[in-house]
């Protein structure tokens, strides 16, 4: 077992092509499972923003104080766009899970018990349900049937809206849990302001709480307060972590002789 | 960061997998049992069924128990694919691979599918505790139970990816895995999509009921559960065998 993983690190220099890089990298980068799992985050983001914002208009959403046949309406509206985009998500949104994989590995990297490491995979892992699946659920099943009853499709349009705002306890948690983690560590594996960041995330799932109360006005799921100031907060939070993996995963040191190299049974990470 | 004890220390004793393991067999004989007993699988309803004839589905004395009872085992052991999907991550951790990124992806999926289909069985037995409720409501819980089941694939899908690439990087002279396991759960995957997108037909292959959304969504999850249960039994074999050998 152990000969067989005694393979080389270091290997002849990469082709000059674009497609001999690609297959060298292949082959021989030891960062390959680290940059697999970054680029398909950037992904994942990039398809997730085209399909709320874009192909369901589920974001900015729609208002909480409609009346049923406005609901109705915006459901007939963005029927094909709620189908479809949907069913994209429903494809590929848990390569999400990448996401939640790479910081795991960050937190794994930081001086601090693996505890933390874990109760991030876990509460992440749970995230997806509640906070998308559900809404994308109510939506769908909405969508599918414009002739079902105003008082249903009314009941439909909720659920999606509330679990989408109202899953709040797995963010809250986990960006504290990331947080403290970052605050702790004296590898340095990010930077302490990122650690306040985390925060400053942490606090918006407190502000949003009202919107499963308050139907207008800025504390409504699509106020100025519960959804502006939440998404300008989380854009650049996802923003910022996406660059600072891409640095973490550029510093890791994997060349023969490095302390991460003496690691290559990956259960010792 | 401490070099950790390896939870495969020679000496340690790994008894317990097997029985983890030989459960799959076991559930699986349950599973097609409850697969059988409920009356929309069989001859899978329709999405075009008006409210009326759902209602009728589920005040149907002949159907109502056959659903509860189909439905409470779905959720005792829905969720007993989990500790199978445990052992796979636990060979994965074993692969030569650089970091355990890919066994974190992995081990971020496992729970994701079985919730979900633990959740659509809840929509079902909400359908059916309540016969009398009004067509339009009941139609609503049973159109909840069939998108949830039919197009949550997204687990099963990133699991068989993200199992795939790890497979096709562990770069050993005797890999866990057989290499061809790679390109097979890439298929599997490429199997499960069609699915995601059931709600948008009410007839055809991709409707709930269809040739692709139900039908080869549902044998290439019983396939993967042949193939890799398999697969993993070897792999715990030649594992407890090396032990042995070197004990």
């Amino acid at each position: 077992m152990t000969a067989a993983l005694a393979r080389p690190v270091a290997a002849a220099a990469p082709a000059t092509s674009r497609l001999g890089r690609i297959a060298w990298n292949w082959r021989h980068n030891p960062k390959l499972e680290l940059w697999l799992a970054w680029y398909t985050i950037l992904v994942f983001y990039n398809i997730f923003g085209i399909v709320f914002f874009v192909m369901t208009r589920s974001q900015p959403p729609p208002k909480a104080w409609w009346s049923l046949p406005r609901m109705v309406q915006w459901f007939a509206d963005n029927e094909w766009g709620l189908l479809v985009g949907f069913g994209i998500i429903f494809a590929m949104g848990a390569f999400a899970t990448a996401s939640t994989a790479l910081i795991t590995y960050s937190i794994r990297r930081m001086s601090v018990s693996p505890a933390f490491a874990y109760t991030y995979l876990i509460l992440y892992s749970l995230a997806a349900v509640p906070g998308m699946l559900l809404t994308c659920i109510a939506l769908v099943v909405g969508a599918m049937r414009l002739d079902r009853d105003p008082a249903l499709m009314g009941s439909l349009y909720d659920m999606g809206f509330i679990a989408f705002s109202g899953t709040m306890g797995i963010f809250l948690v986990g960006s504290v849990i990331w947080a403290v983690a970052i605050l702790l560590d004296t590898n340095r594996i990010f930077p302490r302001w990122f650690g306040y960041f985390n925060i400053c995330n942490a606090l918006t799932e407190v502000v949003v709480a009202t919107c499963v109360i308050e139907k207008s006005g800025p504390f409504a799921w699509d106020g100025i307060i519960s959804f502006y100031v939440n998404m300008v907060v989380f854009g650049i939070y996802t923003g910022v972590f996406i660059t600072l993996l891409r640095k973490m995963i550029e510093r890791e040191d994997f060349t023969a002789g490095s302390p991460l190299s003496q690691h290559r049974r990956p259960h010792a990470i | 960061m401490a070099e950790m004890q390896s939870p495969q220390s020679p000496g340690q004793s790994v008894n317990g997998e097997l029985l983890l393991l030989w459960s799959l067999p076991v559930m699986g004989l349950l599973w097609a049992l409850a697969f059988f007993t409920f009356p929309g699988f069989v001859q899978p309803m329709s999405p075009a069924l008006t409210a009326d004839q759902v209602a009728a589905f589920y005040r149907d004395p002949h159907n109502l128990p056959r659903i509860r009872y189909s439905m409470i085992v779905f959720n005792w052991f829905g969720v007993a694919l989990i500790p199978v999907l445990a052992l796979i991550a636990m060979q994965m951790r074993r692969m030569a691979h650089h970091t355990p990124i890919l066994s974190y992806c992995f081990i971020g999926c496992i729970a994701g599918g079985p919730t979900l289909f633990s959740i659509a069985t809840l929509y079902w037995l909400m359908a059916a505790f309540r016969p009398e409720r009004s067509p339009e409501l009941i139609q609503m819980f049973n159109d909840m139970a069939w998108v949830t089941f039919t197009s949550q694939v997204g687990f099963l899908v990133a699991q068989s990816v993200f199992l795939a690439l790890a497979i096709q990087l562990d770069r050993q002279a005797r890999p866990i895995f057989a290499r061809w396991l790679a390109p097979f759960n890439l298929a599997i995957a490429a199997a499960l999509v069609p699915a995601a997108f059931a709600a948008l037909f009410m007839d055809g292959p991709f409707a709930w009921n269809g040739i692709l959304s139900f039908w080869l969504k549902n044998l290439a999850i019983a396939l993967w559960m042949v193939v890799m249960g398999c697969a993993l039994g070897q792999a715990i074999h030649r594992q407890r065998r090396e032990r042995a050998a070197a004990a």
